[in-house]
């Protein structure tokens, strides 16, 4: 019914701004939900055990961070493609192919983003004084009991904090996310990859806007944590 | 009943040193037997206090040896028995309180009854109020609290699932004067009340000696002595335990000599210093170490004709120390240069109003010397 009312050019415009955007979302909150999860696991087991190989595990984890996004959408390619060794078994058990859809994008924003929330929740985890914990032990309660109920409450901020951090770098992911998903429009192309095909493109236009969502976005994200962080006194 | 504790502890420099059979830097070698009583762990810092209650409470794994609480095996390290820490049945007060932060006083109270049911829950959190004399404090949080206050809700949720045993690692470090005897009164009073044991580590040794049933001094990982308070401030078994106890003046390897003119004194001989003691009760063997209390030197004036009594040396003052309601004075002996500190109040100090350097004659009272 919008059509009626509006131009061509601009029905254009609100599909190629509407529809990264929803993308950009979908791909963002799946990849962070799944890196808070994830991620607080990891943190914990790095914070408070002791096990062979922890220091491996730490490097391992911490390595997107440092790496050029295409090399990590490069091995991503390698592994989940038909040919790949994951991508291979997938292919064998359901006929699909993961690459060039939007999980892939996932996968990426995934990879590239774990780090910033290990990194802060396993600093935010170390950070609780082990008494609490010997407390709650002595006390009768177990170890998942006594993390989940003393530990990562205790240690929320930093949790918190790396999750708004995971979902902004998400939101931004380019390079890697290219790479595994392409460019596919009203399929894959996100936010970051449609601004620099339009500008690719010339359409400053375009650009400006997508531009202006994702600045507003981040920054309503960044704030909205600020003032939730500020209301907690613990 | 009661507690039976015979175990070791080692630590290493660094991890490698376990593999390479390499000596441990620290060990700690703990034996024990005691009642349903309050006994003080007394030592240093890193004398091995902290470690122990840990071992016990099975938040650190000893190398060897065993634990018995009750009848209850909590570590037996040939039948290899390591019961874990939330199966102990054991009260635990941390020096820093650690009361959850995100819990109000009757949550963090309530925290260690798990699978009471509501009501009972209720009431006992109640009673714990009670006895702790917490009452209109439950829904507070712990960062609204005073020290004292916190100290109260942290023994009141150690004491509420009726543990077996309780541990207090320097409960009253934090506080001040006046709350500090409050609560030690309580924990005697709630210790006669349970009779449970008691295991309570401090440093202060007024709060030993006023607190204790029993008291087992710590040095350097090994247990030093075990006794009332009278026995282990009156009769130290050695050095460390003397120097403990507040015997600031120590003469090691003096010789002991029999008067055959007054058989129930003994002169203590150490190089040129001597000093007539009355005989202890036990053998004495023929080289021991004496020592006496600042608080048991008297000081008197150059003037004062008691020059010629026994144990009366003339001294030179070498510093002078406000304690507030009592002075130090370190004094060198005129004739041994030994150094010897005397405490003395201060309504007495004004008496002779001693300065640095000036001179003065300093009695060691015969009856309080210490023989170890």
């Amino acid at each position: 019914m919008v059509s009626v009312f509006l131009k061509t050019d601009e029905l254009k415009m609100l599909e190629q701004v509407w529809f990264p955007l929803v993308i950009t979302l979908k791909i963002a909150i799946t990849s962070t939900l799944l890196v808070a999860l994830i991620g607080v696991i990891i943190s914990y087991l790095l914070a408070r055990r002791d096990f062979r190989g922890k220091w491996i595990a730490d490097v391992l984890v911490t390595l997107p961070l440092v790496l050029p996004p295409t090399v990590t959408g490069y091995v991503l390619v390698v592994l989940l493609g038909r040919n790949g060794s994951l991508g291979e078994i997938l292919y064998d058990i359901t006929g699909w192919t993961i690459l060039f859809t939007w999980e892939a994008a996932v996968i990426a924003a995934f990879i590239v983003s774990l780090p910033l929330m290990v990194k802060t929740t396993t600093a935010a985890i170390e950070a609780v004084d082990r008494d609490f914990e010997y407390a709650a032990f002595t006390l009768g309660r177990k170890e998942l009991e006594t993390a989940l109920f003393i530990t990562l409450p205790l240690a929320k901020k930093g949790i918190l904090a790396g999750t708004v951090l995971s979902f902004a770098r998400a939101v931004g992911e380019f390079g890697a996310t290219l790479m595994v998903a392409g460019n596919i429009p009203g399929r894959t192309n996100t936010m970051s990859i449609s601004i620099y095909s339009a500008f690719q493109a010339g359409n400053n236009e375009l650009a400006n806007l997508l531009v202006i969502i994702l600045i507003t976005m981040s920054f309503a994200s960044m704030a909205i944590t600020a003032k939730l962080v500020n209301s907690w006194k613990i | 009943m009661g507690i039976k504790v015979d175990f070791r502890k080692r630590y290493y420099n660094k991890k490698s040193d376990k593999k390479k059979g390499k000596e441990a830097s620290f060990t700690l070698d703990v034996q024990f037997e005691l009642g349903d009583e309050l006994v003080v762990l007394f030592g240093r810092s890193g004398s091995g206090k902290t470690t122990t209650l840990q071992c016990i409470s099975g938040l650190l794994e000893p190398n060897g040896g065993k634990i018995v609480v009750n009848d209850n095996v909590y570590f037996d390290c040939h039948k290899r028995t390591n019961l874990p820490v939330q199966q102990r049945s054991l009260g635990y007060v941390f020096q820093n309180y650690a009361l959850f932060p995100h819990m109000d006083v009757k949550k963090n109270i309530a925290y260690g009854l798990k699978g009471w049911n509501e009501v009972n829950k209720e009431k006992r959190v109640i009673e714990m109020l009670q006895l702790l004399h917490i009452e209109g404090l439950e829904h507070n949080y712990p960062s609204q609290l005073s020290g004292g206050q916190k100290q109260r809700v942290a023994l009141a949720r150690a004491l509420a699932p009726k543990p077996d045993i309780l541990l207090l690692d320097e409960p009253f470090s934090a506080l001040d004067m006046v709350v500090r005897m409050k609560l030690r009164e309580k924990i005697k009073e709630i210790q006669r009340e349970l009779r449970i044991p008691v295991l309570f580590i401090t440093h202060n040794h007024v709060e030993a000696f006023t607190i204790a049933d029993k008291v087992v001094i710590f040095h350097e990982g090994r247990v030093q002595q075990i006794g009332t308070p009278e026995d282990v401030f009156y009769q130290p078994s050695n050095r460390h335990v003397a120097e403990l106890v507040g015997l600031s003046n120590i003469f090691e390897d003096a010789i002991a000599l029999n008067v055959d003119e007054a058989p129930e004194t003994l002169v203590l001989e150490c190089g040129n210093l001597k000093v007539i003691t009355n005989k202890p009760d036990r053998i004495v063997a023929e080289k021991v170490s004496w020592g006496i209390r600042p608080e048991n030197l008297r000081i008197l004036p150059l003037t004062d004709d008691a020059k010629s009594r026994e144990n009366t040396f003339k001294a030179c003052v070498k510093s002078v120390v406000n304690k507030g309601a009592s002075k130090v004075l370190a004094l060198e002996i005129a004739e041994h240069k030994n150094l010897l500190l005397a405490e003395m109040a201060n309504q007495f100090f004004e008496d002779v109003d001693l300065r640095t350097g000036d001179e003065c004659l300093a009695r060691i009272e015969m009856s309080k010397i210490v023989i170890f």
